[in-house]
């Protein structure tokens, strides 16, 4: 057994790390969220020489053959600085889902997405109650050989700016949930877009008789690509969990109340010995469930581990930063609450944790 | 013992409810709506607050020969659970509850007689200047300097987190006037009768819902005349410690606050879908959560109205810092559950449709709206007005050998 990251991907951690570090500083990135760019052209210009566009896929597919530890090596970098280019939406779920398409639009696009050219996006969330495969009620109906899909699809990443949409939809009213696939500006489409909490592009979308073309209905090929989007997902949020403990850490050795750091005090000390203990276990749970996935032996139980625990430890660790920071902790100025602003909606994307410890506990 | 349920009360609801949904302009009712923290939207909130005092309403916990209402423990407690159904905007404390109550009891005849009046009709609006950007939980060693010189003081220094001190018009404060002795013998408690003076400068600070609530307050060399004075000089600390009384001393329900926002959580429950089955509403592992809130809940509820009553309950010394801490923390579990029935739909930053008067639709419904916002600015409850930590150092004291 070995869990460390090897030399290759220690190296990409380094360079994306070093990128980030000199291009995408808080208030860079503050500035890129205040700005009308959905995201930086540069920076998505930038993860494309890195090769973490065409990373996850195939070689035969023109990408590099990347394996899912390969993406949380450097997606815990995306989340300590808050990264919002739309990488899981339009890589690992967008693009993931047009590669196992046999369609010759679908393998042009893809190729597009792996250069950076195009964006893809992937229709999943319902709203409120809809935290799962299994809840998907848009309904696609069978069309002269293809399918038109109606419904509202919410909170898509990228909505209105992804050039080719997946859509999670069910065939037919009772029928199982299949992916299709669909271009921005079809006729019955209609994207209403905003900013998330978080600085994410993001869109409403309602369908109305929307043409789509069916990619798959292999229900095991669906959940893989929703469980390694989750992973890397999940990766993000131990990233920014981390950048939290870290700036805690340092903000209660050199805040002082009563003539002594407020570290010094036990109330706070314990504090942030559970964020600690917190992020310890968020990130003990991210890499064995890595290994377990790269093995192929990850059962959806463990996914839903994952999700559950790095949502809850999230939200816990934004909520004792903020806590531990005392007034300035509320303020948009700094980073803090913007971490714990993208915790809170990595919690709520795919299911909350609630919903995912609630499975576990199901058996 | 008596509860007492006199059939007078009902009318008196009734009065109440039928004043509440009459009276409130249109835009009132939607700031009401839209209030994503313990703190009103501005303008709207001081509309209501003219309008609650053109009926005589204006201030139920205030002495009557000071403009209370002389109503009964029980009436004020139906009032505030019948502003809490109509969701109608919460009045700011500051004024109403902290400096007025304060100037009641140890003002100047002359203090009473210039601020009161202004205080209950809505013409002033007052900030509360107290803490620093050095000085928060160790209050005491706030450096914000006036010196004395003829009649004024010359003030330097710097006030943080003040809250709506750019919508306010005056503003009451702590500063040092002496650095003799222990930290607390050398402050003094100010009123300043303007925002204005040469060498005030108020910047807001935009706050994680992504609007300016508090504020920063600079002071150079600003000369404020001394008959503003509260108290002695250097006796400030005790005048404060008095004011906190009123601050945290649960002068004003907050358990009808709660229990509305446990009915907009399952109003929202009954019509969003479980995914293990029925609606969320229907749910039981919401509704066991539900059922913990709701009972403490209840219980502060109980609390509350043994305090109001005068119950001995109330007299005991951590009673101000139980309080502070058992609402703070309910109002942030409430919060939370709100936020987590929105799940994805509680993403969106929607800052235009939280404006009132915007006429922007929101996205989802108008609980999406506020869920989230009501969530992040809850946070603060726990920080502010004597963070928890430092309470429950205070309550361990009364608690440790007792
Ligand atoms: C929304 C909001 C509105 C506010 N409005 C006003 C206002 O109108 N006027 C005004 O004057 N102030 C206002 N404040 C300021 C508020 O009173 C202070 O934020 C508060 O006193 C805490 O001080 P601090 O922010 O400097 O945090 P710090 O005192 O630096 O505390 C940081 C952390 O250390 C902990 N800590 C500190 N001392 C101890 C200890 N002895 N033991 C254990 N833990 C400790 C705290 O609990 C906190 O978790 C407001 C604050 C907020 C957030």
């Amino acid at each position: 057994m070995d869990f460390s990251f090897t030399d290759e991907q220690q190296m990409l951690r380094d360079s994306v790390g070093k990128f980030l570090e000199k291009s995408y500083d808080f208030d860079t990135r503050q500035e890129l969220v205040r700005s009308d760019a959905p995201w930086s052209a540069e920076a998505w210009q930038q993860f494309a020489e890195f090769g973490l566009l065409a990373l996850p896929f195939s070689e035969d597919q023109g990408g590099l053959g990347g394996s899912i530890s390969d993406c949380v090596a450097f997606a815990e970098l995306f989340g300590k600085h808050l990264v919002v280019e739309p990488y899981v939406a339009s890589i690992l779920l967008g693009g993931t889902a047009l590669a196992v398409s046999a369609n010759e639009s679908a393998q042009q696009w893809l190729e597009k997405v792996q250069s950076g050219e195009a964006i893809a996006g992937f229709a999943f969330e319902e709203g409120r109650g809809t935290p799962a495969l299994d809840q998907t009620r848009m309904v696609a109906t069978p069309a002269d050989g293809s399918f038109t899909l109606t419904g509202e699809k919410r909170t898509v990443m990228a909505g209105a700016e992804a050039d080719i949409l997946v859509v999670v939809a069910r065939k037919g009213e009772t029928g199982e949930p299949a992916l299709f696939v669909v271009e921005q500006g079809s006729d019955g489409f209609a994207a209403r877009s905003f900013t998330t909490i978080d600085g994410r592009s993001a869109a409403n979308i309602m369908f109305e008789a929307v043409p789509a073309l069916e990619i798959t209905d292999d229900r095991e090929l669906i959940e893989r690509i929703l469980n390694h989007a989750i992973i890397v997902h999940c990766a993000e949020a131990v990233g920014a969990m981390s950048a939290l403990l870290s700036t805690t850490g340092e903000y209660a050795m050199t805040r002082k109340q009563f003539g002594v750091p407020i570290g010094s005090f036990q109330a706070v000390a314990h504090r942030l010995a559970d964020m600690k203990i917190a992020y310890t276990k968020a990130r003990s749970t991210l890499i064995y469930t890595t290994a377990l996935v790269e093995s192929g032996a990850a059962s959806s139980r463990d996914i839903a581990i994952l999700k559950g625990q790095t949502g809850k430890l999230g939200q816990a660790i934004g909520e004792a930063a903020i806590q531990t920071h005392g007034g300035v902790g509320m303020t948009d100025e700094l980073n803090v609450s913007h971490y714990h602003k993208r915790l809170l909606a990595l919690d709520a994307q795919f299911g909350a944790h609630g919903f995912h410890l609630r499975m576990v506990g199901q058996g | 013992m008596n509860i007492d349920f006199a059939p007078e009360l009902e009318a008196f609801r009734a009065e109440v409810a039928d004043f509440f949904a009459s009276a409130p302009t249109p835009a009132i009712r939607e700031a009401g709506r839209k209030t994503t923290s313990v703190f009103a939207p501005f303008k709207e909130c001081m509309e209501w607050h003219r309008i609650l005092f053109e009926k005589g309403w204006i201030a139920p916990h205030w002495p009557a020969e000071h403009g209370g209402t002389g109503w009964s423990v029980e009436q004020r407690f139906i009032f505030a659970e019948e502003y809490r159904k109509a969701d109608l905007p919460p009045l700011l404390p500051q004024s109403l509850g902290m400096v007025g109550p304060l100037l009641i009891d140890i003002g100047t005849q002359a203090q009473k007689d210039r601020y009161l009046p202004d205080i209950l009709n809505g013409n002033d609006f007052w900030a509360q200047g107290y803490s620093e950007p050095g000085s928060g939980s160790d209050l005491a060693s706030l450096s914000c300097r006036a010196e004395p010189d003829g009649d004024d003081y010359v003030i330097n220094g710097s006030k943080i987190w003040t809250t709506y001190a750019h919508h306010a018009n005056r503003m009451f404060m702590l500063v040092r006037t002496s650095k003799e002795g222990k930290k607390q013998q050398g402050i003094t408690f100010l009123l300043l009768d303007r925002m204005d003076y040469p060498g005030m400068d108020v910047r807001p600070i935009v706050g994680l819902d992504g609007f300016p609530e508090q504020c920063e307050v600079f002071f150079d060399n600003v000369r404020v005349p001394q008959s503003g004075r509260v108290g002695e000089e250097n006796d400030g600390w005790s005048v404060a410690k008095h004011l906190l009384k009123h601050e945290r001393g649960g002068g004003n329900a907050a358990s009808p606050t709660l229990t509305r926002y446990c009915q907009r959580a399952r109003e929202a429950a009954a019509e969003t879908r479980s995914p293990f089955g029925g609606m969320l509403a229907d749910d039981p592992v919401f509704q066991q959560e539900m059922g913990e809130l709701e009972a403490d809940i209840a219980t502060l509820g109980h609390f509350e109205k043994l305090a109001i009553s005068g119950h001995e309950i109330a007299r005991d010394p951590a009673f101000p810092s139980m309080n502070k801490t058992m609402n703070s923390e309910l109002v942030q579990r409430a919060s939370t559950v709100m936020m987590q029935v929105s799940g994805v739909d509680g993403l969106a930053r929607q800052l235009e449709a939280l404006r009132v008067g915007s006429n922007v639709e929101p996205l989802g419904s108008e609980f999406d709206l506020i869920s989230m916002p009501l969530y992040l600015n809850s946070r603060a409850t726990t920080i502010y007005a004597g963070s928890n930590e430092v309470q429950r150092d205070l309550i361990a004291r009364t608690a440790v050998g007792s």
